[in-house]
């Protein structure tokens, strides 16, 4: 009874198989002009051809990549230059295969945000090799003979400048506060950057803010949570705080409400609260009248940046090794004349 | 009821990848008659079973049912029809209860509403298990069940969907002889109930006792048929082995030795087995009676090391095996054929090269990097084939799941075969095996003794003990409880030994 | 009539296609043909260099798990056992803090380290289900989550650079890491077609009952299957780490689909028993294939994971196809 009743799910398997395999060619052929030849103004490059960008990206798995991502695709397509994707899911090895491919297809210049500082060398020596420009979105790699381009969010500058609108603000209220911060994953440059930023605007303040609590949180929510619960606990009367970053938002407003200290702008009892992002959720909080302050990554003027850094290296001029973003602060005082810039407020508006 | 037949088969014909399995069956089962269906494995039993089952749909022929065409296309339709099947491995849920069990397609429902109506259920399954004379609350789960009464489950289930014609696959395989009892008594009441049924069996005498009308199947045609007086069981045999087997169990050549190959000195084990005490002697046949659940089995798992015992000494060939393990005792010379053939005796899927290769392999592997010599191990395997006369037709890359009970066994035994054991113990060794191939098993056991190995054979056939042992022990409570040489065989005497005694109150 | 026998026949040329040890690789070579023409770079020197590179450390690691596999086992710590030994490794010689930084025998000490860790976990593992009994899955999910958190723990999460070049080399060239996976493929490959531990581990796969009652070392078997799949995964940390030239405790995190995919649609079943070394290199070529082809097209991420996920669900379907198949064929 067996042979007549398996072979026959066998062949409809096989042509089930091999019909996949025809449709997914199909779909691949609709595909493929795309890739070639992109919509748009197919604004010609120096040499007339539109260039072929690779865009390797490690995540996608917050909004900020999602907005830098997006960025970039958008700022790409006005110019009318195709652009490669790949996206590494947090693997080094994975990222490296996939910049050998843009290699092997070509491509005229790589933008590239790294797992970490140290496995993309292999990655810039490979496009090095193969004289093909690399810029480092948002990331820098570590100090070697390979050479590449790095953007990078200036978290230092931004950061003080944030914190120092939030003691201004603090001033304002005339009153001593007791502070907490939420410390990002240190092996993280941005995270370093921010905290150095933050204690460089406390200093001379010390009059007005004491910092009570210094939350480590790894880049974690949960642990932001906890971390925040336990402070408060210690200390009732915490009345500023600033995260080193804003997706840790959610955490913090579920902490404060829970302890009954979630109040909006000039109502008493207002926790002064500042961030660094400039996500959807901060872009929410501002216009709601909860959030102070957020410093925000430009990464419209990054993705620019970055392509323009490319265009820059084919044509042989000078490109320094670190291009730095500014960034700005979004504040309750400028909240509409800079949401347009602001990457939060477009997602969110979406 | 009409008196229109139960079912007719009418020139069955059914094919796999070109090879027919049937060809042209017609017979009919009367109206509340008993028809015995017998034929050695792969004669087509199961295969027309499966069509009258609605399993299967026949190539050619037709089935007309109490006077109606009749073709399932899918087993429910059969069940509908009021058809049972009681197969040989049985399909019941371990981990369900009787009633769940019983009811599992046909809940009864508390009305309007989707959930189960746990009195009815309740009601309704006590009310069948009486019908089959189980004592048991509808709340039992299957899993504490012996096998005789996951039996009676089954064929609780039949009667639950009013079936009017019920299957017997080889209902008794798994089944205590005092179990037996009862399912005859049972069938015998659905016989007086005017339930027709089929009765598929290796036991002639079962058929014999149960049967009005006997069909013989072999190579997928029907060889024989009529009324079952009509058939001496000399005749039924050859009716199916195709040939005339003038006896069922082979003569004894050789004799017992002297010297022991297995002495078994006071080996007990809390609640399974007391102080147990034996010499198997080197070319001796040594037969283990008892009902079900007598300590037969254990006692075989204890010697051989896969379970443990608390107290005593065993002896292989003279020499204490002290703690060893399973491995260890096979390297001593021990061999074991489990009763459990599926679970234990075989890897289904491997080669059957593999499965007879699996216990010797070591033998073959050459150090340092213990690779195989696959030359030897190649001569070997066709030497054992040849041995054990395995069927020339499977191949030896051929998985062992594809052969029938009686190859599948003669591959067990060729393996253990292959380790030359000094003492082979056998735990129920034709159990699901056919006529002719169980002779073949019982020349292959007397061969070994012949050459001098002890051969322990544990068997609930009391009447093949009798026929291939030198001595047989009977086991009854986890105690031997009687010896016998072989001019005092008797079954009655036997059965006798094996019956529980009460318990000093 | 003779169309049913021809649909026959056609339908047995059906079965035996797919039980055929050589069926993968026919579907490798129909993939390439039907995508090649669509794919820009798809069918160059350069992209098979490529995906040989990325194929090798994939392939040892694949090795190990078709070991286990067979056992009726899985791995799923292979994924921590990179990470922990990239780091180990790349502790003990990087040129910067590492212990024997600049001595001689950094590198074969490194080498031995790493070794001696994948097989000690592999150790772990195969202890755990033996002597304790307790099922595979959850022992090496265990293994993974501890042995993963030990290594971000032992380093911070931080990466560790400045390897010497010689051990870079190892993975880095092409030809280097080459020679190293098809040792590893030829030894493991003789291990399960030649020798009695290939034997009993079958054996075990299909019956560990069986095998236990005839006399196996089952106990023995199978720690000696993990602790080999241990072994294996440290040598692909040492290529993969080569690769990148780092040492990262997050090294081959995602691989885990990879490698227990690949195995599974080259035809290893998942129920033990069954699986073969060419198998493996053919479910690994398979996946690297469909991997860089919907790369070189500029799928999006999501498209390119919803499409992988299909293959593999399908390779899972072939298995099990062919597990009836193989039952029922006489």
């Amino acid at each position: 009874m067996y042979p007549l009743s398996m072979t026959r799910p066998a062949t409809f398997f096989r042509l089930f198989f091999l019909g996949a395999c025809v449709g997914l060619t199909a779909c691949q052929k609709s595909e493929a002009p795309a890739a070639n030849g992109g919509s748009g103004s197919n604004a010609p490059s120096p040499n007339g051809k539109p260039l072929i960008i690779g865009v390797a990206f490690e995540t996608l798995q917050t909004e900020y990549w999602v907005a830098s991502f997006e960025a970039i695709k958008a700022d790409l397509k006005q110019r009318g230059y195709p652009m490669l994707e790949a996206v590494s899911d947090g693997d080094a090895n994975r990222q490296l295969e996939q910049v050998k491919n843009f290699i092997t297809r070509k491509v005229d210049g790589i933008i590239l945000v790294p797992k970490d500082a140290k496995t993309c060398l292999p990655i810039i020596k490979a496009a090095n090799a193969a004289s093909i420009p690399i810029v480092l979105f948002n990331r820098p790699a570590d100090k070697s003979a390979a050479k590449s381009v790095a953007i990078v969010a200036d978290n230092f500058a931004l950061t003080q400048e944030t914190v120092a609108y939030l003691m201004s603000e603090a001033k304002k209220t005339g009153r001593k506060h007791k502070a907490a911060i939420l410390i990002g994953d240190l092996s993280d440059i941005n995270a370093i950057g921010r905290r150095d930023g933050f204690d460089a605007a406390l200093k001379g303040n010390e009059g007005v803010v004491e910092v009570v609590a210094r939350i480590p949180t790894e880049w974690n929510q949960e642990k932001a949570q906890a971390g925040l619960v336990n402070a408060l606990q210690a200390n009732p009367d915490i009345s500023f705080i600033f995260t080193s970053s804003d997706f840790l938002f959610p955490s913090i407003v579920s902490a404060l409400k829970s302890a009954g200290k979630y109040h909006k702008f000039g109502t008493p009892g207002h926790v002064i609260l500042g961030g660094f992002d400039g996500d959807a959720t901060a872009y929410q909080m501002l216009q709601d009248g909860y959030l102070d302050a957020t410093g925000v990554q430009d990464v419209y003027f990054e993705a620019r940046q970055s392509i323009q850094a490319i265009l820059n290296l084919r044509a042989g001029k000078p490109v320094p090794e670190l291009i730095r973003d500014p960034g700005f602060v979004v504040h309750q005082g400028n909240l509409q004349q800079k949401a347009a810039q602001m990457w939060g407020a477009q997602i969110a508006k979406k | 009821m009409s008196t229109a037949a139960a079912v007719e088969f009418d020139g069955i014909g059914q094919s796999f990848s070109g090879v027919r399995v049937l060809r042209g069956v017609s017979f009919t089962v009367g109206a509340s008659r008993t028809l015995g269906l017998v034929g050695e494995n792969g004669a087509g039993k199961s295969t027309l079973m499966n069509i009258l089952g609605g399993n299967l749909r026949s190539d050619t022929g037709r089935m007309i049912l109490r006077g109606q065409p009749y073709a399932p296309a899918h087993p429910t339709d059969a069940t509908r029809a009021g058809i049972g099947l009681i197969h040989q491995e049985l399909n019941l849920f371990s981990n369900l209860t009787i009633a769940e069990n019983i009811f599992l397609t046909s809940f009864p429902r508390a009305r309007a509403l989707p959930w189960i109506d746990q009195r009815t259920l309740h009601a309704r399954t006590a009310a069948l298990l009486r019908d089959v004379g189980l004592e048991l609350a509808p709340d039992t789960l299957v899993d504490r069940l012996s096998a005789g009464e996951r039996q009676l489950v089954e064929i609780a289930r039949a009667l639950s969907l009013d079936a009017r014609l019920i299957i017997f696959d080889e209902p008794t395989t798994s089944l205590s002889a005092r179990e037996t009892g009862t399912l005859f008594a049972l069938l015998r009441r659905l016989q007086s109930q005017g339930i027709a049924l089929i009765y598929i069996s290796h036991i002639l005498d079962h058929v014999r006792q149960l049967c009005h009308d006997l069909v013989v199947l072999r190579d997928g045609a029907v060889v024989a048929q009529g009324p079952i007086e009509t058939f001496s069981t000399p005749a039924i045999v050859s009716a199916m082995v195709g040939r005339n087997l003038t006896q069922l169990y082979p003569t004894r050549r050789g004799a017992p030795a002297t010297e022991p190959a297995l002495e078994v000195r006071g080996v007990s084990q809390p609640h399974i087995v007391c102080d147990i005490r034996f010499t198997l002697r080197r070319g001796e046949v040594l037969g283990l009676s008892g009902l079900m659940g007598a300590g037969r089995s254990e006692l075989a798992r204890i010697l051989f090391g896969l379970d443990p015992c608390s107290r005593g000494e065993i002896l292989v060939s003279g020499r204490p095996l002290a703690g060893a393990n399973t491995r260890r005792r096979i390297e001593r010379g021990l061999a074991f054929l489990t009763e459990d053939r599926r679970h234990e005796g075989l890897c289904l899927e491997a080669s059957i090269a593999d499965n007879l290769a699996l216990a010797s392999i070591r033998s073959h592997a050459r150090t340092p990097l213990k690779l195989i010599d696959r030359t030897g191990w190649q001569r070997a395997i066709s030497t054992i084939r040849e041995a054990v006369r395995l069927t020339a037709k499977a191949e030896d890359t051929q998985p062992a799941q594809t052969l029938s009970g009686g190859n599948q066994q003669k591959v067990v035994l060729g393996k253990w075969l292959l380790a030359s054991p000094s003492v082979l113990i056998l735990d129920e060794p034709t159990r699901g095996v056919d006529v002719g191939a169980k002779f073949e098993l019982y020349q292959l056991i007397m061969d070994l003794a012949d050459r001098g190995s002890g051969i322990l054979v544990i068997s609930s056939e009391i009447e093949e003990l009798i026929g291939v042992c030198d001595r047989i022990l009977v086991m009854s409570q986890g105690e031997i409880r009687g010896e016998f040489s072989r001019p005092e065989f008797s079954s009655e005497r036997l059965l006798a030994a094996a019956l529980p005694r009460e318990s000093p109150a | 009539m003779s169309g049913v026998a021809t649909d026959r026949s056609w339908r047995t040329t059906a079965a035996r296609a797919l039980c055929s040890d050589y069926f993968v690789l026919w579907l490798c070579v129909v993939y390439v043909a039907a995508v090649a023409p669509f794919t820009p770079g798809f069918a160059s020197l350069d992209n098979a260099t490529n995906i040989l590179a990325t194929l090798l450390p994939l392939f040892v690691v694949a090795l190990g798990q078709t070991l286990v596999l067979i056992a009726g086992g899985i791995d799923l710590s292979i994924t921590s056992i990179i990470g922990l030994c990239s780091i180990t490794g790349a502790m003990v010689m990087n040129d910067e803090t590492g212990w024997l930084a600049h001595s001689p025998l950094a590198v074969p000490a490194a080498i031995a380290v790493m070794l001696a860790l994948g097989g000690l976990v592999g150790a772990f593992n195969g202890v755990a289900i033996t002597r304790f009994r307790m099922p595979p899955f959850i022992v090496t999910l265990a293994a993974m989550m501890a042995f993963s958190g030990l290594a971000v723990w032992l380093t911070q999460s931080k990466a560790i650079n400045q390897l010497p070049a010689a051990f870079n080399a190892l993975g880095g060239r092409t030809a280097i890491a080459l020679g190293i996976a098809c040792a590893a493929g030829v030894g493991v490959h003789v291990m399960l077609s030649r020798s009695l531990f290939g034997r009993w581990l079958y054996a075990i796969g299909h019956n560990a009952r069986t095998a236990h009652v005839s006399g196996v070392p089952v106990a023995g078997v199978v720690i000696s299957a993990y602790v080999c799949s241990g072994v294996l995964a440290a040598l692909a940390a040492i290529l993969y780490t080569g690769q990148t030239e780092t040492g990262s405790p997050v090294l081959g995190q995602r691989i885990l689909l990879d490698v227990i995919g690949a195995t599974v649609i080259g035809g290893t079943s998942l129920f033990g028993g069954k699986g073969k070394v060419l198998w493996t290199l053919f479910g690994v070529l398979f996946l690297k294939l469909v991997d860089n082809s919907l790369n070189l097209l500029n799928l999006s991420i999501f498209t390119l994971t919803i499409v992988k996920g299909a293959v593999i669900l399908l390779a899972a379907l072939l298995d099990s196809l062919r597990t009836r198949l193989a039952g029922s064929h006489a």
